[in-house]
């Protein structure tokens, strides 16, 4: 059964479920500024993370305990911005730039042991995946495809990433090992699919997908079997987070026509 | 809920192909194709009553839209897949069910293209039909006198109409167009003069319908606009501070709208119910279309929505412009496309169930589209040389795909089509001759796009 956490209607994106369970970490426009949102797991006392900050930024990541989010600053100059990766503590203090502008960062990931960070890069000529350390030291690209690899999800033990590719003409979610290595293709099909996120316990795999014909939030297990429509409805779902207990996802629809947070067990 | 505001100033292929006579441009919308129209029993021009213009500025990208090209290369397609839509044989690209659901009711151009890859000139062009006084990154404005946006055409030539609101017949919804810090040549009256600049319009989410034009000051809320004796004090206040002899045109006609409860209503998004509220998308160009179905049912012979008033998708993010040199397909499926299509879908469905839609042209456009080559970035550069535009209502008959560009959506492969024709197009709709035109001042140009009618 939906659960619906937000009215306010304003565009949202990006949610993750905070370590705790108590708050959650979003992409918020609110008018007129693109930049990161906590609100509470019920939906309620939104509070702007970094209030100072003039500049689009977005894709807010919790590291495991809770106590740093890693985060996408987009500084506008001309036509372009020119997208970097920072970190802040989870009230907003310490921030600073942990990879610097070279291309087009973005998507950040705390690996579980918070000891490096995974994330999309054009620096090579397309968006690709790469590690480096928390301080944004030794940079590793972990893939090397023509088409856009996107959308790093660690496996909660960290031996495993999840993400998308076009690798095979199509955005669809694949699995490799943390070095790079073995990647495997986890669904088929001619229609897109993003977002993939891991289960607390590893087991399962939730992403959107658009076979249904519209973005709906999809459950797999961590082989690419079973699959099911968690969210079955004609509206465009997005953005899946686990609670930390495994037993909810929340997502983003649009199902009332603006973007608010619902949440649904899972079985 | 209607308030008071301040501008923010920031920055084909062919399926059904009756036999065409091609005529000069000079007399292209003249009487003798009017006749020839008539003898073969086609539709006659002027059976629009209204135009609705989706200015899409940015330039989106024709290969992501209506104009998929899933055998191209993988660097040129992209990562979106096709899907059918309810014209056998015709595809768009995944990210629009339901615009594909519905291509029944509209047509698309797959063949435009344009002089300039300069947002700034090519805005012009695409609002106009001529790049005359457009000015691009340089600052240095082209030759020649700027031409009449197609609205202020349309108003000139349906003024006389009149809507029973009153309300002027050049209505933009959305903010003044811009590349960087200045505004774009070609949204106003041109050469037909201030008369016939559009009256502007903003829609808010958070706040509803504002009146740009109208700033005054903050005591008087939308609570008091009924009260005629408060609204003319305020003005006359604001015009002693202003030290002006005379008010502003705009600012008259923004005062007569206000205090006429019949213009006030069709503003009033609030009079909507919630699903028709909710089909439209709860962002700031979906209930910006729903303003705009108000306004053409009062009678408004031309409405322009502007999706956003910068070209980049980042600034003034409340919707954000389609000029996406990075992050194009992220972007895309974050938020432009599953707006375009919700907000777009359901303006044609309800003007459909309205009875509207054959008496209302509406066109989305943007002022070029964007390479099929993806750019380091995972972006696509500015586009002139094809690009993409839907059409619908008016006489325009729907499932129409006019003109079929290459193999990669790079140049028109046959029927290249310009935004002059575009205009030429609209005039026709609306039943303005050539003849009309040149007394006016104006010089026709463009070829009217018989394919569509």
């Amino acid at each position: 059964m939906n659960q619906r956490l937000t009215t306010d209607g304003s565009f949202k994106q990006h949610l993750h479920w905070s370590p705790d369970g108590k708050r959650f970490l979003f992409t918020r426009i609110h008018q007129g500024k693109m930049a990161l949102w906590t609100m509470t797991a019920e939906g309620k006392d939104f509070k702007r993370l970094l209030p100072d900050h003039k500049e689009p930024h977005f894709d807010g990541h919790w590291s495991k305990d809770g106590g740093r989010i890693i985060y996408v600053y987009d500084k506008l100059e001309g036509t372009d911005g020119k997208l970097s990766i920072r970190s802040c503590h989870a009230d907003g203090t310490e921030d600073k730039t942990i990879i610097p502008h070279k291309a087009f960062e973005e998507s950040p990931r705390w690996s579980p042991d918070e000891r490096r960070i995974l994330w999309v890069s054009t620096r090579d000529g397309n968006p690709d995946l790469y590690t480096a350390t928390a301080e944004g030291k030794d940079i590793k690209r972990l893939t090397n495809e023509i088409a856009s690899d996107l959308h790093p999800s660690w496996s909660p033990d960290g031996k495993r990433i999840a993400f998308t590719s076009g690798r095979n003409g199509t955005q669809k979610v694949h699995v490799m090992e943390a070095d790079g290595s073995k990647v495997k293709r986890l669904t088929d099909g001619d229609y897109l699919e993003a977002w993939p996120v891991w289960s607390p316990d590893g087991q399962r795999i939730a992403f959107v997908s658009r076979k249904s014909g519209n973005g709906n939030i999809w459950l797999m297990n961590s082989d690419g079997k079973s699959l099911k429509n968690l969210t079955d409805r004609d509206a465009e779902d997005s953005s899946p987070t686990w609670s930390p207990d495994g037993k909810r996802i929340a997502f983003v629809s649009d199902e009332d026509g603006g973007a608010d947070v619902y949440s649904i067990a899972v079985d | 809920m209607l308030l008071f505001g301040r501008q923010t100033q920031r920055t084909c292929q062919t399926l059904h192909r009756r036999a065409f006579v091609q005529v000069g441009a000079s007399s292209v919308l003249g009487l003798s194709l009017t006749n020839s129209l008539q003898a073969e029993g086609g539709r006659t021009p002027g059976s629009a009553k209204s135009v609705v213009l989706i200015w899409l500025w940015g330039g989106p990208s024709q290969l992501d839209t209506f104009d998929p090209k899933p055998k191209a290369p993988l660097e040129f397609r992209g990562p979106f897949s096709t899907i059918p839509t309810k014209v056998a044989g015709v595809r768009f690209c995944e990210l629009f069910p339901k615009l594909a659901g519905m291509n029944d009711k509209f047509a698309v151009l797959r063949t435009l293209h344009t002089q300039s890859n300069d947002h700034g000139i090519a805005g012009t062009i695409g609002l106009t039909g001529n790049a005359a006084g457009g000015t691009g990154l340089d600052g240095k404005p082209l030759p020649g006198t700027p031409q009449p946006a197609m609205g202020a055409v349309v108003a000139k030539a349906m003024a006389k109409s009149g809507n029973p609101a009153k309300l002027p017949p050049f209505l933009v919804v959305g903010g003044k167009l811009h590349q960087g810090k200045k505004s774009i040549i070609g949204e106003g009256g041109g050469k037909l003069g201030a008369t016939y600049d559009p009256f502007r319009l903003e829609y808010d989410p958070a706040t509803g319908t504002k009146v740009p034009a109208l700033q005054l000051p903050t005591e008087i809320t939308p609570e008091r606009l009924a009260d005629r004796l408060a609204l003319q004090s305020a003005f006359d206040k604001s015009d002693r501070l202003l030290e002006s002899a005379s008010l502003d045109q705009h600012r008259r006609r923004a005062f007569e709208m206000l205090t006429s409860p019949s213009s006030r209503v069709a503003f009033d998004l609030s009079q909507e119910n919630e699903k028709t509220v909710r089909s439209y998308g709860k962002t700031r160009f979906g209930q910006s279309c729903l303003l705009a179905r108000r306004l053409v049912e009062t009678g408004v012979p031309f409405v322009q929505v502007n999706w956003s008033d910068h070209v980049e998708a980042e600034e003034d993010s409340g919707d954000g412009g389609w000029d996406h040199h990075y992050r194009n397909f992220q972007i895309m499926q974050d938020r432009h496309a599953a707006w375009l299509d919700r907000t777009v879908s359901a303006f044609l469905a309800d003007l459909d169930e309205r009875g509207l839609l054959k008496t209302t042209l509406v066109i989305a456009v943007g002022e070029f589209g964007r390479t099929p080559k993806i750019n380091d970035k995972a972006g696509r550069e500015h586009h002139p040389g094809c690009y993409s535009a839907l059409v619908a209502g008016g006489g325009v008959v729907g499932g129409r795909i006019v003109g079929t560009s290459d193999a990669r959506a790079e140049k028109p492969a046959d029927t290249p089509l310009t935004p002059a024709d575009l205009c030429a197009t609209v005039h026709h709709a609306i039943g303005l001759t050539s003849e009309q035109i040149t007394g006016m001042g104006l010089t026709p140009a463009g070829r009217l796009i018989e394919e569509l009618f």
